[in-house]
């Protein structure tokens, strides 16, 4: 048995949930502009990041649980600090910020933004190491635009040594971080990605789509290693680092038909499949609306999913969890 | 602890305290209630301190003061933005059929009825009760709350088994008003119990919990209820436990293939369970 957490602090669908390097605190990006941070193991809300007055996209959170950066559709990406929720930056653009992510090292700050309006999609990197409010440079230290289809979500490779970025014609690509080239590009999925998320060594990925299928590439060759097909499509796709080898999938039936259905032909659970053997083995229900995004404990102990109904829910894996073993 | 004579004046004697060999301390005081009348109060409880080790920096982070809309806010979590959801089952299976899992059952369900009548519970319609039309209108939440859908059927077909009851025992006799029982608006839980195949296992060791006789005998079919006698204080296995099925036959076969059997280094015995009645 399993007691979620239900954390009420949005008032629109959840966009992106993150937890920081040691896994006790959450952090919860919405429609509704706001960004919370929570405490994961009980669900108490530590506070609010204010200032975005658009839909915040995307958030993250440095190893060191210092510095939080957050990419907003107000055209804006800012970086918070995370203990006492004061702004100490706020770069502007001239679209939608799509995606930020911080380097392994914490040094640079990747953001992403749309192609809107005649501007074309930019990929910029921006230096936060040292950072106080006087020190971060409003200018990037690169700034690339890339060709090709729309780039829906991208994160750093181990070392700093490539961006992956995954498109809307379901393609992923690695790009170099220095000179913004394509070194590869590899087509995973028939439809758009809609998430990507390392492995703890980042040397594998998982990416989910619309397609109804998650796929885990290999970065160094983008080679797919394994698929994981559902009968929905997929908004988020998580590996489990430890304890059991699991990934962890979530979506549901567009948002848009939602009303048309109930919430058990709607598909809105958090599907669990044995990450080596691509078998499904068990789900995790709850939501009434599609799942948004997943996230997992570092340390496998619990994982939380985000809907569009608006809810976060936290998981606490009971004993029964660790003792299984997958028969073949 | 010896007593004041001046307290015995008052008829009040002080309070006592005592902690015995499970660790359990029991507090008994005196007082004199409203009515002027003198209560007994005693408190038993039981402490256990839990030793966790955090990172250091986690640790720094507890104590942060909250910022945003939560300023000033006191520690804990607020009811306003963090609530706790209803139990959630994982089930994890090596099978990978998770998918088909409830609609299979229900169509297994449907063939094995497929011949016997189906008659639903609220307007005595030809259909299960679930899929009543007036489901909402009309009330049902006693029954719909302990089943789940795929189990329904099952449940009905017992309720109308072969037994011979009684009209006016019968399940919603009382709306009929054929002159129930009096105080009856119903049948309460305890009786639908008692009208459920229910297996005695006695012999069991003291560490044996409910998941542990769950999975000793749900291969035998639908366990509907399982209940695990336990030590108050403890909280360990008092030795024995009762598993009521939603199928006789199943019952028939989980008493047969277990009784006698060793579990946990003991011999198992099972047995009919008598009515409490």
């Amino acid at each position: 048995m399993i007691r979620p957490i239900l954390l009420q602090g949005h008032e629109r669908s959840l966009t992106q949930i993150k937890y920081n390097r040691e896994g006790d605190l959450l952090f919860s990006v919405s429609k509704d502009h706001v960004v919370n941070a929570w405490f994961s193991h009980n669900g108490e809300r530590l506070g609010t990041y204010e200032g975005h007055v658009g839909a915040v996209w995307t958030v993250d959170v440095n190893s060191s649980s210092t510095l939080l950066v957050s990419g907003s559709a107000d055209n804006t990406a800012k970086l918070w600090d995370v203990s006492n929720g004061k702004c100490l930056k706020s770069w502007e653009f001239n679209t939608a910020v799509r995606c930020v992510q911080f380097s392994e090292d914490d040094k640079l700050v990747l953001i992403v933004t749309e192609p809107r309006m005649g501007y074309p999609a930019t990929l910029q990197i921006f230096n936060v190491e040292n950072s106080t409010t006087e020190t971060v440079s409003s200018e990037p230290i690169y700034d690339f635009h890339p060709e090709g289809p729309k780039i829906t979500v991208a994160a750093w490779g181990a070392l700093n040594r490539y961006i992956v970025a995954g498109r809307e014609n379901g393609s992923v690509a690695l790009i170099d971080p220095k000179s913004g080239e394509y070194i590869s590009t590899n087509k995973v999925h028939e439809l758009t990605l809609t998430d990507l998320q390392m492995s703890a060594d980042r040397t594998y990925f998982i990416t989910a789509s619309k397609d109804k299928s998650a796929k885990i590439l290999e970065t160094e060759s983008l080679e797919v290693l394994k698929t994981y097909t559902t009968d929905t499509p997929l908004n988020s796709a998580a590996i489990m680092p430890k304890h059991q080898e699991f990934v962890v999938v979530g979506g549901g039936q567009e948002a848009m038909d939602v009303t048309t259905t109930s919430s058990r032909q709607g598909k809105f659970e958090c599907r669990f499949w044995h990450k080596v053997l691509e078998e499904e083995v068990g789900r995790v229900r709850g939501h009434f609306g599609p799942i948004n995004t997943i996230a997992i404990h570092p340390d496998g102990r619990s994982f939380a999913s985000g809907g569009e109904d608006g809810y976060v829910r936290v998981h606490h894996f009971d004993d029964d969890f660790f003792t299984f073993k997958f028969q073949i | 602890m010896p007593t004041n004579w001046a307290d015995e004046v008052d008829g009040i004697e002080a309070p006592q305290t005592f902690t015995d060999a499970n660790g359990i301390t029991t507090h008994i005081e005196f007082r004199i209630n409203d009515d002027g009348k003198k209560v007994k109060i005693t408190r038993r409880t039981r402490n256990k301190l839990i030793h966790d080790k955090v990172n250091k920096a986690v640790a720094a982070r507890k104590k942060w003061p909250k910022f945003g809309k939560e300023r000033g806010n006191k520690p804990g979590p607020d009811p306003a933005t963090t609530n706790v959801g209803d139990n959630i089952k994982l089930k994890l299976s090596s099978t990978g059929q998770v998918v088909q899992d409830v609609d299979e059952k229900h169509e297994a369900m449907k063939a094995q009825l497929q011949n016997k009548k189906i008659l639903c519970r609220i307007c005595k319609g030809d259909h299960f009760t679930t899929k009543c039309p007036y489901k909402d209108s009309l009330g049902m939440e006693d029954a719909a709350a302990t089943l789940t859908p795929a189990e329904e059927p099952a449940a009905e077909e017992q309720q109308g088994g072969s037994k011979y009851i009684a009209p006016h025992m019968r399940a919603g006799a009382s709306s009929g008003g054929v002159g129930g029982r009096p105080g009856s608006a119903g049948p309460d839980s305890r009786e639908k119990r008692d009208e459920q195949p229910t297996l005695r296992v006695t012999n069991l060791s003291e560490d044996v919990t409910e998941a542990d006789v769950s999975e000793l005998f749900k291969r035998f079919g639908h366990i509907s209820r399982v209940f695990l006698a336990r030590d108050r204080e403890t909280g360990a296995c008092k030795g024995f436990a009762f598993v009521s099925f939603t199928m006789r036959e199943d019952a028939l076969r989980a008493l047969e293939a277990i009784d006698g059997r060793g579990y946990d280094n003991l011999i198992l015995r099972v047995e009919w369970a008598k009515s409490s009645a």
